[in-house]
């Protein structure tokens, strides 16, 4: 039981530095002068952060606690819901920055950086998923047994 | 409290058979409350000379397979709840002393008898004239060339005569010696036939008389409760091929069964004798079917599980939930008046199913005997699919090796081999008994007359999966099962299906 409390410690623990570090992390892994600098004057990099982090760790509890079937406990059905997540948390995330982009047109650079954010939001999806995963009834031992 | 069971004969091993079936679903003694007894250890002891006996034989491996399954669950523990929850000891087992020599086996070792034919054990060509002449009154020619390893060939005549040398034995001494305050004894056996009428009052007279032998415990024996199952004719038996062998006859059936029972009222159970401490009567005769002719030495005597025996097999259940005080003069120990029991079905037909029982036998056997057939649905068509995946990655894990471990392989072959074979021969007897419908692994359909109840969309459904997801529940943060895997599957299938067969089915209890 520890460990797994320890588990969602350190996930909660790791968002929250993603999102407190997102900045620096999405300048890191996407650069464009002009579209980053207003990303970072905006406030969106920490928006884009929170949406990537809402989505994973909403897709993730919905697996294991909503969905939560033996029908839907193998590999590959964990697979698909990232790949779900994957997909649509750069959707949202593009029309955010779109929509307070104002004027501006950083439509390429936006979409060039929301699929940067497909690897973010895969990883964050994996983290989300080992954080919470222990309590589910059914899908617990999914991706990998414990 | 153990409760030794003599099995007599060929019908003793046949209820002992459908014992075992109850057992393994886990029906078990209930005190005045419906709380299980605790501390119960059954020892079967199985008296039949004709070894070649094919009911006997299915028995014993019965009783093997069980043993092997138990243990692997519970160890010598013998309080467990669930699947093969009563612990069943051979007599070798419950013996810890070493100075008797006795078989590892559930069959009381009859050497002293079956080894002759009757001629010799009685030493017809030693005696003088007269008492051959004697003899020769009592016994019948084919009967005194009777080869004893054949049985008694419906003879209690010769039986009376050769069992008592039971309490010569290694066997008996050892069970008397065993035998201790609070244990109980039961006879199983039939009155209609040699082995069984003629061996229960031997065995209560010898047991009764228990001060003439040489045991530490023959107080204890004297005084001890004993039960009785007298299965009055259920069967018949077609002709012989030979016309002329008449060893055994359907028509002497009522009239040997009219004269053992005068015998036990004079002896055992009547006014004034108390041999007994409880006696069960069963019947069913007229609704038989004719089993192939066999005194023994015809073929190997595999006759088909009948109904009399399943509702036989509740009787040591019964006996062994009577209190004290019922059976005994709390103040003397003295045994009370013999208390009889007969049985009858709620509804008479020849198309027996859960419905047809009394409130009394479908709270005992229901719900255990629907658990079984479910946890043998699930084994057969669900368990290898899912391992991997949910509660078999919970420590400890059931994987894929588990499968072809001693276990399985005698739980999902050996046993539910015989349970099926149990279930088929019940249905397909005369009393047709339709438990569960013939061939069907569908969950949903698998009870006979049962279905599951309505839910909002249609039927509750009931399948591997919803068992499955109710196992992956209790299963979770369930650290009771050591590195035991067996008793992990068992146990959580004996609980979820607690669970759902409560809120999926309509059920008859």
């Amino acid at each position: 039981m520890r460990d797994k409390v320890i588990f969602l410690i350190i996930g909660a623990v790791i968002s929250v530095l993603f999102w407190f570090f997102s900045a620096v992390l999405y300048e890191a892994i996407y650069y464009v002068n002009g579209f980053s600098q207003f990303m970072y004057n905006d406030g969106a990099y920490g928006i884009v952060a929170l949406i990537t982090i809402a989505m994973t760790w909403g897709m993730a509890a919905i697996y294991y606690y909503l969905i939560n079937s033996v029908k839907f406990d193998r590999w590959y059905h964990w697979l698909s819901m990232l790949g779900i997540t994957c997909l649509l948390t750069p959707v949202v995330c593009f029309f955010v920055i779109d929509a307070r982009m104002d004027g501006l047109d950083y439509g390429t650079y936006s979409f060039s950086f929301v699929l940067h954010n497909i690897l973010v939001a895969a990883i964050m999806f994996v983290i989300a998923s080992f954080s919470m995963r222990w309590w589910s009834s059914n899908c617990r031992h999914t991706p990998i047994p414990q | 409290m153990k409760l030794f069971i003599f099995a007599i004969g060929g019908t003793g091993s046949r209820v002992l058979k459908s014992m075992i079936m109850l057992c393994a679903a886990g029906v078990r003694p209930v005190d005045a409350n419906g709380k299980p007894l605790q501390d119960v250890e059954l020892v079967p002891i199985i008296i039949d000379p004709h070894k070649s006996n094919a009911d006997l034989k299915r028995t014993e491996r019965l009783l093997s397979a069980y043993g092997t399954i138990r243990e692997k669950l519970y160890g010598k523990n013998a309080n467990a709840n669930g699947f093969f929850a009563t612990k069943i000891s051979s007599l070798k087992e419950v013996v810890s002393s070493t100075q008797v020599p006795l078989d590892d086996s559930f069959i009381f070792n009859l050497a002293a008898v079956e080894n002759y034919k009757f001629r010799d054990f009685i030493s017809y060509n030693t005696m003088n004239e007269p008492n051959q002449a004697l003899t020769s009154l009592l016994f019948a020619d084919y009967q005194l060339e009777n080869k004893m390893s054949i049985g008694f060939v419906g003879s209690p005549n010769i039986g009376s005569v050769a069992l008592n040398s039971i309490k010569d034995s290694n066997e008996f001494k050892a069970f008397a010696n065993v035998f201790a305050d609070g244990d109980r004894i039961f006879f199983i056996s039939s009155i209609f036939g040699g082995t069984g009428a003629a061996g229960f009052p031997i065995i209560v007279k010898n047991i009764r008389q228990a001060k003439n032998i040489d045991a530490k415990n023959k107080a204890f024996l004297q005084k001890a409760p004993i039960g009785g199952l007298t299965v009055l004719p259920y069967f018949s038996l077609m002709e012989s091929d030979d016309k002329q062998d008449k060893r055994i006859d359907n028509a002497d059936f009522i009239v040997k069964t009219q004269s053992a029972l005068e015998y036990y009222n004079n002896t055992l159970t009547g006014n004034g004798r108390n041999a007994v401490n409880a006696i069960f009567y069963l019947g069913d005769h007229g609704h038989n079917s004719p089993y192939a002719y066999d005194p023994g030495d015809k073929r190997d005597q595999h006759d088909p599980a009948h109904l009399i025996e399943m509702v036989g097999a509740m009787a040591p259940f019964k006996f062994m939930s009577m209190s004290d005080s019922e059976l005994s003069d709390p103040a003397t120990g003295e045994p009370l008046p013999t208390k009889a029991f007969e049985y009858g079905l709620e509804r008479d037909t020849d198309f027996v199913d859960f419905s047809c029982f009394g409130q009394e036998t479908r709270s005992m056997i229901y719900r255990p005997l629907v658990k079984m057939h479910l946890l043998y649905i699930f084994l057969r068509t669900g368990l290898d699919g899912i391992i991997g995946q949910g509660f078999t990655e919970d420590a400890p894990k059931i994987t894929r090796e588990f499968t072809g471990t001693q276990f399985y392989r005698v739980l999902t072959q050996q046993f539910f081999d015989s349970y099926i074979e149990w279930l088929t021969e019940l249905l397909h007897n005369r009393r047709h008994v339709t438990l569960f419908n013939e061939g069907e692994m569908d969950m949903n359909k698998a009870i006979h007359k049962v279905l599951t109840k309505k839910g909002l969309f249609g039927n509750k459904k009931v399948d591997n999966d919803v068992f499955k997801a109710e196992m992956n529940r209790l299963s979770r943060d369930n650290n009771r099962y050591g590195s035991n895997p067996e008793l992990k599957l068992m146990d959580l299938f004996y609980t979820a299906a607690e669970k759902i067969i409560t809120d999926r089915y309509n059920n008859l209890n």
